[in-house]
């Protein structure tokens, strides 16, 4: 048995005498190989349970609960889904254990609260909360929480972003709008501006133009885009899109409007 | 589905149907009506659609079944149709007109309408305000917590979102592509999920429907139906200026109405 294994297997052990037992899945689904985080209504009470709360409502609604932070329409699970717990979708479970991280992005050894700094001033196109304030104390809770079990320094299966090969021919913004009218614009709108629900909130979010992320953000790499495409979009239809045509529907999303990169229009480092 | 006899089908509607279309002058106009004159007279002609029918062989009043004010026949799981928009009600005949959604009951009925047709009445109910009416399937109280769990978080370690990512807070539908479903009847919105299931219903873009649903059991099924179906309906299904339907294409069906 590798350390790993043991870690793995020892963790729910240690884990049992701080909160309940860990969950299988979160649907008892057996088939289920990725890290399954702690089932619901099983949040500690008291301030601790509070915290953690509050911070997934910022996750999951971050315009409404962390407005002063945020640029545009979109909230953390616009990219991060199922509140940050898909596989693939850069989760929290995949996160928490594996920072501090040297980033090429700065050139520095980042700390979560500022990768998540980072996500507010580039993918959100807004502010950073300071680090020791409300809004980045509840998201760290939650991410705390969500990660329960989950080993520190080990880089789990369905963290992160998938990292794509070469395409096989280079990505064509012309066929990547063909696959974007025909398959996503169903949700996202022909001119990509997303979808909004009756009561004039967001119900799809923008993929481009001045409501969604900026020329700083992750996804503003084609190769970033298109493994995030690949393993979830369209919604629920992940792994439908062939590895060509994610690389394709990418470079077209690429190729559109957007804000630009905060560093580079001059509003700060 | 819960399959409606013959006899409670035509029997029980067209009784009710008589008495109630007396009654059908007085009914509260849309506001649509001072929308326009061509519009006013397309809802004009929907709404004989849907009172008597458009005159052509097979085509019987769709108030016989959806009852004079679009609410449906929960009892026997003929949904109610008030309020959705006018893009959805217009796709949904297509198909059935198409075969790409199989409907026995409507099959008949739908053949002999026109596009005009199927515009007006689609634009008429689209108009109509109906409250819930009362659906007396059983609910099952042991089942509560999944529905709403599968309805509001997903079971996405299947890869089901939640279900009202896609049909809108509390089901109330994202228009004018995802319908709403809040406040149908448990037996319509079960019947539906089983025919998207066995692929007898096969309009659904994307084919996200097909397969959400093969993913589900029956006992998630009935559970999601049920939180649904406890849910009231939107009163009027407004399309936001945002989703100009031009702006947001529908898969199989380019011929929807532009607007
Ligand atoms: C526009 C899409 C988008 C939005 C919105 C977004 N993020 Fe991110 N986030 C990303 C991308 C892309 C990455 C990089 C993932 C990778 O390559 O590992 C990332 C990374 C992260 C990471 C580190 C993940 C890892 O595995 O290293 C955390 C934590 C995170 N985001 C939190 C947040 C929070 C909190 C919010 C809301 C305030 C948010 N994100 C909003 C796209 C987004
Ligand atoms: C059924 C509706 C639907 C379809 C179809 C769909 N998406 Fe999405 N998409 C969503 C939703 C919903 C989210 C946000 C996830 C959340 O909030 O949980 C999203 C998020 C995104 C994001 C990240 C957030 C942002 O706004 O930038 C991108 C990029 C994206 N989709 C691109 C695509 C592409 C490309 C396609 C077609 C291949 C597609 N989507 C098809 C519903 C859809
Ligand atoms: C004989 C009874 C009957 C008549 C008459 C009838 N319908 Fe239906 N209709 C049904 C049943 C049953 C269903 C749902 C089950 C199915 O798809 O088989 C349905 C479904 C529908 C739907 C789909 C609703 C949804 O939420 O997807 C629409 C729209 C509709 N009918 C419109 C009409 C219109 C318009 C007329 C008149 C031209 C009409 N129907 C006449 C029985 C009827
Ligand atoms: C990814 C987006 C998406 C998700 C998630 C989704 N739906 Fe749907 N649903 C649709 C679309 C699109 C339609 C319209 C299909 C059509 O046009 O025929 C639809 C139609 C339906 C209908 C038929 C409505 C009618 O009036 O006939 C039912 C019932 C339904 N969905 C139930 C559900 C349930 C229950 C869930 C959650 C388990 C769910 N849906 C999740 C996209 C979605």
């Amino acid at each position: 048995m590798t350390p790993r294994r043991l870690v793995l297997l020892l963790l729910p052990l240690i884990a049992g005498f701080l909160f309940d037992p860990l969950p299988t899945g979160a649907s008892g689904n057996k088939n289920f190989q990725f890290f399954a985080p702690p089932a619901e209504g099983t949040l500690p009470n008291g301030p601790l349970g509070r915290l953690i709360r509050q911070g997934e409502l910022i996750f999951i609604h971050t315009g409404q609960y962390a407005p002063r932070y945020v640029g545009n329409d979109l909230t953390c699970e616009s990219c991060h889904l199922d509140r940050g717990i898909k596989p693939y979708s850069a989760p929290l479970w995949g996160a928490y254990g594996t920072y501090p991280r040297y980033r090429s992005k700065n050139h520095q050894v980042n700390t979560l609260e500022e990768r998540i700094q980072g996500c507010f001033r580039f993918s959100l196109n807004g502010t950073p909360p300071p680090v020791d304030g409300k809004t980045m104390k509840a998201l760290i809770a939650y991410a705390f929480w969500i990660s329960r079990g989950a080993p520190v320094g080990l880089y789990l299966k369905g963290q992160g972003i998938v990292r794509m090969s070469k395409p096989t021919s280079p990505p064509s913004p012309d066929r990547g709008k063909a696959i974007f009218e025909g398959r996503c614009s169903l949700c996202h709108g022909l001119d990509g501006q997303g979808t909004q629900s009756d009561n004039g909130q967001v119900a799809f979010p923008p993929v481009w133009g001045p409501r969604s992320f900026n020329k700083g953000a992750g996804f503003y790499n084609v190769r970033e885009l298109a493994g995030f495409l690949k393993m979830n979009m369209p919604l629920s239809k992940g792994k439908s899109l062939s590895d060509q045509q994610a690389w394709d529907v990418a470079a077209y999303i690429h190729s559109q409007p957007r804000p630009e990169d905060p560093r580079k229009a001059g509003k700060g480092t | 589905m819960v399959v409606p006899t013959p006899k409670t089908l035509f029997v029980v509607p067209l009784v009710l149907a008589t008495t109630l279309l007396g009654a059908g002058q007085d009914l509260t106009l849309p506001e649509t009506w001072a929308a326009g004159d061509k519009e006013a007279a397309l809802i004009a002609w929907g709404h004989t659609i849907a009172m008597q029918g458009n005159g052509l062989p097979g085509n019987t009043a769709c108030a016989e079944c959806h009852r004079i004010n679009g609410g449906g026949m929960p009892s026997v799981g003929i949904p109610r149709i008030a309020g959705q928009t006018e893009t959805y009600i217009y796709r949904e005949i297509r198909g059935v007109q198409k075969g790409t959604r199989y409907s026995p009951y409507m099959d008949g009925i739908v053949q002999n309408l026109s596009r005009k047709d199927i515009r007006s009445v689609a634009l008429y109910y689209s108009t109509v305000r109906t409250p819930k009416l009362h659906d007396p399937a059983e609910f099952d109280p042991s089942l509560r917590e999944l529905g709403r769990r599968i309805a509001r978080r997903g079971l996405w370690d299947r890869n089901i979102p939640a279900c009202i990512l896609c049909h809108g807070q509390n089901g109330r539908g994202i228009p004018p592509n995802f319908p709403y479903i809040a406040g149908q009847s448990k037996s319509y919105l079960m019947g539906q999920l089983l025919s998207f299931a066995i692929v007898k219903r096969k309009d659904d873009p994307e084919g996200l429907m097909r397969g959400i649903a093969s993913k589900l059991t029956n006992r998630e099924i009935k559970a999601v139906a049920q939180y649904f179906a406890s849910l009231e309906p939107p009163v009027y299904g407004k399309i936001p200026e945002k989703n100009r339907p031009d702006r947001l294409r529908l898969i199989p069906d380019k011929e929807t109405p532009n607007r």
